[in-house]
């Protein structure tokens, strides 16, 4: 055994090889007297506890001294070149304290390889790499909140200038630099790359680059992406994106992230797999972001892109792939829905205008989902909205049968003339076939998703084909009565169209009514060519519209008493007729039509068309130029409040004025001379101006009629059953009154009705029954 | 099967035509989902002992129908030479005289006259029989039967 002198010196010596021991790590120690150093603990088979004592000290050291000096540089600060400037000289304190480290580093691996208990370092073989791993869990222990800050900053000066390298090329008459916002005088870039290397070098070499700037790396990218992203795809749709990100990914993005890793170089090293695996995932988790980002965008512009489709369909294309990379759909069709309500299906939107939309919604959805079933989810409140609407019908039906550039249905509709069937084409397609995505509700039939065109769908919205048909006999009609020379033609080509796409019967209505106007004309040469009829009135020429009125919409009731000269002559008319068609005869119609009056009063001469009412009460004027209103109702037949309306056509005229309350003269000659200017001017304004309104029994005056029906099937129930709830008179009438016009008929529809019925007294309501009242 | 088809579609035609015309003082319809069971109304004629009377009938129809006659019963019960205490009606053209010609309107109307003119000759209630010549003894018997009975 030594004494303790002896130890005193071999202390001396240990501490001299290790000064960790007292807290300091310069030594003046050589390997040989090292070597010395070492025989002397391994004769005294202390190799063991002496290791143990410098990995304790070490530790400490690290958790002393190194570490709290590395993060008291994490300030929290506003400029971002002061914060790459702290992170830079905190990771080079770093970088310098564990090169200190490396001679008792070096030492200590001696050391332990003279132990030979085989015990791992903190965790590790190797005595280096256990050092790593004790700098690593030191750091990461003392984590402050806020570190992140001046990291963040680091890599978003550096990478502006990395940016800039790839851009600059165009903003050269900058004063300031773009990458490092100085003055181009002294401009900091070459500095801050260097650096930047330099830093991130040495990050790598202490294994500390992934844990430490990861996560501000990943945010930060991202932040960049979207706001690239932001900048390049806002407002233009016409242009596919998507090369063009992947390409600033690769070329910029990813680029800048391999130097990181790399150390400056812009390949990654061939060998090293631990670096070519951390870049190809980072990049996977960057390529998904994009996709992501730039979806949400599209998705966000989706009601736009939309309206503006088919222009825009390059963005159309670009959020079909995106959607097969991304998971995105479930919120594609709820943004798009929310969209669509918002900004579409409320009261201020016309319906031809949502009528547009919707054909465009189709369009683009169709493309970008060739199974429908987004297009199904998506417009379902559209198609709701629109069954709300009176006007859909007749938006619908009129932009079907208008022509000129505007009208997209239209050409719809020709499209489907010319392409036929081609069933037979699909069936070999069957090898292509795919099934339904997940979300497709799996009570549609995939093909009927697929086949149903714009036109089918915009007539699904009803359900049925009979109100389209109707609404547009209806429109005919108005079309056919409002024109004196008819164009024929081009309604035949509508109508052939049309039959195409509803089939002959529900249209062969339509067909009578376009015969019926052909032979209208014929008849009419015919009439005209007996002598009688001519000779009898030689004044006025009279062409008759000979409608089946079988076949033609139910016209509004209106009265009108015709002057008596032209009652004799459609007298004759009707004689002549008679005449030539044996076994038939004609029932006038007196206020439909157009009359062509030319007006000669004083020096002033019009030439007119108008309708056979407001000529009627200008003829009056001519037998007597003073008439009240109560006398013109006496001859007309005509209501007052009515009368009064139509007469303001001709005060307008300056033809005739109030003299007093509800009593009208005729301006003569001399008057109308000094009147002449100003009303030259106006009457061009009203001839335009005659009203337009549809003379046509309106879609609710025909409902109610059938309604009307029903009531004699209520009646006929309560007569006999005495008293019955609401649904029970529902079922009755779905089951019993189901041949009658316009048998659809809904529970809220018929409690109206029946309550309008209670309200006017014709029935009683008792405790959930309705009842007759007793009589 | 089909001829029950072939039957409800002349009934249901039958009820439109009915609830078309609207006759005043005669009116049916089903008693429910089952289109061969239906409930008339008769209103007694004018200027007879009926007049002011509502009688509610059964109509049942076999499936052999319109080539057998509906068999009609009265369900408000009525005093009438022809009627019996369980409703049963004696009428040619409900038995022997039917033809297909007839239908549920005719039906209703011929009973409405037989009220007015009941043929007394073969008489299911001999009372009212015997009683009919007396047109005021009629009435006035006529008139309690009903009140007592009508909401039965």
């Amino acid at each position: 055994m030594s004494n303790k002198e002896d130890l005193d010196v071999y202390w001396k010596k240990i501490n001299y090889a290790f000064p960790i021991l007292n807290g300091t790590l310069s030594s003046d120690c050589t390997t040989e007297e090292y070597e010395e150093i070492q025989e002397i603990i391994v004769s005294l088979g202390i190799q063991i506890r002496i290791r143990d004592l410098v990995l304790i000290h070490i530790e400490k050291y690290l958790r002393q001294q190194v570490v709290p000096s590395f993060w008291s540089k994490f300030i929290k600060s506003d400029v971002e070149v002061k914060g790459f400037q702290l992170f830079k000289t905190a990771v080079n304190d770093l970088y310098e304290s564990v090169t200190n480290f490396s001679a008792i580093l070096r030492k200590l691996t001696l050391l332990n390889n003279s132990c030979s208990d085989n015990m791992p370092i903190f965790g590790e073989k190797d005595v280096l790499l256990g050092f790593k791993q004790l700098l690593r869990a030191t750091l990461l222990a003392q984590l402050p909140l806020e570190f992140q800050y001046i990291i963040y900053f680091f890599y978003k000066v550096s990478f502006n200038v990395f940016d800039n390298e790839y851009e600059n090329s165009d903003m050269g008459d900058d004063v300031l630099c773009s990458g490092c916002w100085n003055d181009y005088s002294d401009c900091n870039c070459t500095y801050i790359v260097k650096v930047f290397h330099d830093t991130n070098r040495k990050l790598m070499e202490l294994q500390l680059l992934e844990r430490l700037a990861g996560q501000v790396l990943t945010n930060f990218i991202q932040m960049r992406i979207e706001s690239h992203i932001q900048k390049l795809c806002t407002g233009t749709f016409d242009v596919s994106h998507i090369a063009f990100l992947e390409n600033w990914l690769d070329t910029t993005v990813m680029s800048w992230l391999i130097r990181i890793y790399c150390a400056g170089s812009s390949k990654p090293p061939p060998d090293d797999k631990n670096v070519q695996n951390a870049i190809s995932k980072f990049k996977q988790k960057l390529s998904y972001y994009l996709y992501h980002s730039y979806t949400k965008l599209r998705i966000d512009q989706l009601f736009n892109i939309i309206i503006e489709y088919p222009d825009s369909q390059p963005a159309v294309d670009d959020i079909k792939l995106c959607l097969d990379k991304t998971d995105l759909r479930p919120t594609l069709c709820k943004n798009l829905q929310t969209a669509l309500e918002t900004r579409l299906l409320h009261p201020g939107v016309n319906t031809s205008e949502i009528l547009t939309a919707y054909v465009s919604t189709i369009r683009t959805l169709r493309h970008l989902d060739p199974s429908g079933v987004i297009l199904e989810t998506v417009t379902k409140p559209v198609r709701n909205y629109l069954r709300n609407r009176e006007d859909t019908v007749r938006s619908v039906v009129s932009s079907l049968t208008e022509d000129g550039a505007g009208s997209e249905l239209a050409e719809e509709l020709a499209k489907f003339a010319g392409e036929g069937d081609d069933e037979n084409d699909k069936e070999d397609l069957w090898d292509e076939w795919n099934p339904d995505p997940v979300d497709a509700d799996p009570k549609v039939n995939s093909g009927d998703r697929k086949a149903s065109d714009i036109i089918s769908m915009l007539v699904n919205v009803y359900g049925s084909k009979e109100l389209f048909v109707n609404e547009y006999r209806t429109l005919l009609a108005d079309r056919l009565l409002a024109q004196s020379v008819i164009n024929t033609e081009k309604e035949i080509r509508y109508l052939e169209l049309l039959k195409l796409r509803f089939g002959e019967s529900q249209l062969h209505f339509c067909e009578v009514m376009l015969k019926d106007v052909s032979d209208s004309k014929r008849i009419n040469a015919l009439i005209h060519q007996d002598n009688n009829f001519e000779a009898s009135n030689d004044k006025i020429t009279c062409n008759g519209m000979i409608l089946s009125a079988q076949f033609w919409p139910p016209f509004k009731d209106e009265s009108l008493e015709l002057p008596v000269i032209i009652k004799q002559l459609l007298e004759n008319y009707t004689k002549s007729f008679e005449a030539l068609k044996g076994n038939r005869t004609l029932s006038w119609i007196p206020h439909l039509g157009n009359v062509n009056i030319e007006i000669e009063i004083g020096d002033k001469k019009l030439d007119l068309t108008v309708s056979p009412f407001n000529a009627t009460l200008i003829m009056h004027f001519q037998d007597k130029p003073e008439w009240s209103l109560d006398e013109l109702h006496q001859v007309m037949k005509v209501p007052v409040t009515i009368l009064r309306r139509k007469i303001t056509y001709w005060q307008s005229m300056g033809l005739i004025t109030e003299k007093s309350t509800d009593y009208f003269v005729l301006v003569d000659g001399s008057d109308a001379h000094k009147s002449n200017v100003s009303t030259n001017q106006v009457q061009e304004m009203i001839c335009e101006d005659e009203e337009a309104e549809s003379v046509m029994a309106s879609a609710h005056d025909q409902r109610e009629g059938e309604l009307q029906v029903f009531w004699s099937y209520i009646v006929g129930m309560l007569t006999n059953l005495d008293s019955l709830p609401l649904d029970r008179i529902h079922q009755m009438l779905k089951m019993f009154a189901s041949q009658a016009p316009g048998a659809e008929c809904s529970v809220q529809e018929l409690r109206q009705f029946l309550d309008t019925k209670v309200r006017t007294h014709q029935l009683v309501l008792q405790g959930g029954m309705y009842k007759l009242p007793k009589t | 099967m089909k001829d029950n088809h072939a039957v409800s579609k002349r009934l249901q035609k039958e009820l439109m035509e009915l609830m078309r015309c609207a006759d005043k003082g005669i009116s049916a319809f089903p008693e429910s989902e089952n289109l061969f069971k239906w409930i008339g109304t008769i209103n007694g004629p004018q200027d007879t002992v009926y007049a002011g009377h509502k009688y509610k009938l059964s109509l049942e129809f076999p499936n052999s129908y319109p080539y057998a006659p509906p068999v009609v019963k009265f369900l408000t019960p009525c005093f009438h030479p022809n009627v019996d205490t369980c409703g049963l009606i004696c009428l040619d053209i409900l038995k022997d005289k039917w033809t297909a010609l007839y239908d549920v309107r005719t039906v209703l109307l011929s009973i409405q006259s037989l009220l007015g003119e009941p043929n007394t000759q073969s008489p299911l209630n001999q009372q009212a029989s015997y009683l009919w010549p007396n047109q005021a003894a009629y009435k006035k018997y006529l008139d309690e039967f009903y009140n007592k009975h009508k909401d039965s």
